[in-house]
């Protein structure tokens, strides 16, 4: 199986402390992998990594995406947010000067709003979904340009649990049929666990990779900063 | 009343100023710069004041005072910094500043009301030329930039991917509220900056859902008020940016008030 990512010795710092070293990494195309730590962990520098922000870098990164979807963490929609939901999505669309959306674009919209479900509240106000739909909306925008590696930031946390599993039956349901790679940034290490095919620890500077069938002994050995929902929930 | 050139330039001023204020301001109100839009023009007030101290034209002062403050603002702007801290601070010393150019130049008060409240029905012919050239610049390099600004300013955090574009189309935004802040200072002045730059943009997102669609209805929103009020200052002999200004609130309190009845 190609990998995706791949690094060998790895190792990103900030000046002179090193947020994350000796990371040797394998992950297999076409997997859902979650990525998994404590706040600070050095989850979100690795992705920046990934994307090519990070510049004070050591060590082998090979990626071998075409193309990356991000969908980030927090988003400022307001409920006086104007944009309709099939306009937000289409927002990736930054590149030159024209003011409406081609037909092509068009396409892709379509058929992005399609997969997260949202072809009949295309034109619903985004500032007046639900969460849920916001969720969704967010995903799809980051599907409209076609990715082959997809990578989600925490997109389940502000979620109640019908939406969060609702969610990640929808991307399990898309890496699947898509043969998409997805990355999936969370603390819900026990929710996750049902759709994940393998995960990275982050702790204390250091990777571990490990494959789905170790995920549930992580989940009986790990506590509190792992699961976050569960603490709520108690 | 058209038979006066001076109502003609006016109503000429006040429709380029309307359709770029119109236009920039939905992008403004989108990323949220109100304050911002706000404070720029007080640095205009400062600017102008300065350019009457050295006998240059007013409007070259403001520009020159607008387009460097809104760079210094872009590259102290960062995580660290609270975006209202950094302006409220540039704000205090931009209008401590205009005041003291002021009584050194020993500026006419006219001139000094003309810059805080505008003059619009005092706009020349070579002013208006003047005004015509900045709105069309404004205007096209926009443009140029539309699709990078629509997601810098309706989605900043969906070009995280685009770090780089990111950095820069912050700069061109911001030197085109610079600009469009100098450009409608002519018409309503300084302190009423709000008033067709936010107003009618702020007005148009209660009403459709794409970019532009928002960009028109701020366009109808600027203009109207620009008209009605130039024509009810010449019916009256009263301040034509009051009569804009209560035109603007109104059609704002009407928008807020329906969207909140219907959503």
């Amino acid at each position: 199986m190609m990998a995706i990512i791949q690094t060998r010795d790895f190792g990103i710092r900030y000046g002179e402390k090193a947020v994350l070293s000796h990371v040797n990494v394998d992950v297999p195309a076409g997997r859902f992998f979650a990525l998994l730590g404590e706040n600070g962990a050095g989850k979100t520098t690795f992705i920046k990594a990934l994307i090519g922000h990070n510049q004070q870098t050591n060590g082998l990164l090979t990626l071998n995406a075409k193309r990356i979807g991000f969908v980030p963490q927090f988003r400022d929609i307001t409920r006086d947010y104007p944009l309709s939901i099939a306009e937000f999505v289409g927002l990736n669309y930054n590149k030159g000067w024209r003011l409406w959306f081609s037909p092509v674009e068009k396409q892709q919209i379509a058929a992005a709003l399609q997969r997260m479900d949202l072809s009949d509240i295309a034109s619903k106000r985004l500032g007046l979904a639900s969460g849920g739909q916001q969720q969704r909306a967010f995903v799809a925008q980051a599907l409209v340009q076609q990715p082959d590696l997809l990578i989600l930031d925490e997109s389940t946390a502000s979620l109640d649990h019908e939406h969060k599993v609702a969610l990640l039956q929808n991307i399990k349901q898309l890496q699947k049929a898509q043969d998409l790679t997805v990355l999936f940034i969370t603390h819900e290490l026990k929710l996750v666990s049902q759709y994940a095919d393998g995960y990275l620890l982050f702790d204390n500077g250091h990777v571990t990779q490990g494959e789905a069938k170790d995920l549930g002994a992580l989940t009986t050995k790990m506590t509190a900063p792992y699961d976050e929902d569960e603490v709520r929930h108690v | 009343m058209f038979n006066y050139d001076f109502m003609q330039n006016a109503f000429m001023a006040g429709t380029v100023v309307s359709i770029v204020a119109g236009i920039v301001g939905t992008f403004v109100v989108a990323r949220n710069y109100a304050f911002l839009t706000h404070t720029l023009s007080e640095i205009g007030f400062a600017g102008a004041a300065f350019a009457l101290f050295a006998g240059w034209p007013a409007l070259l002062g403001m520009m020159l005072a607008t387009s460097g403050a809104s760079v210094a603002i872009g590259a102290l702007e960062s995580g660290y910094t609270k975006r209202d801290n950094v302006t409220s601070a540039v704000s205090a010393l931009a209008i401590g500043l205009g005041i003291l150019f002021l009584a050194l130049g020993h500026t006419s008060t006219t001139a000094a009301t003309g810059i805080l409240f505008g003059s619009v029905l005092g706009i020349s012919r070579q002013d208006l030329l003047l005004l015509l050239a900045l709105a069309l610049l404004v205007i096209i390099v926009l443009f140029f930039n539309y699709r990078a600004l629509r997601q810098l300013s309706f989605d900043e955090a969906g070009m995280f991917l685009q770090h780089g574009t990111q950095k820069m189309v912050r700069y061109i935004f911001l030197i085109i509220i610079a600009l469009s802040v100098s450009i409608s200072s002519q018409l309503v002045g300084s302190l009423l900056i709000f008033v067709l730059v936010t107003l009618p943009a702020a007005s148009a997102k209660y009403y459709v859902t794409t970019t532009p669609q928002l960009m028109g209805v701020a366009i109808v929103f600027a203009l109207f008020g620009t008209w009605v009020g130039l024509t009810l200052a010449y019916l009256t002999n009263l301040p034509t940016s009051f009569f804009i200004a209560v035109i603007e609130v109104l059609i704002y309190l009407v928008s807020v008030w329906q969207f909140q009845k219907n959503a």
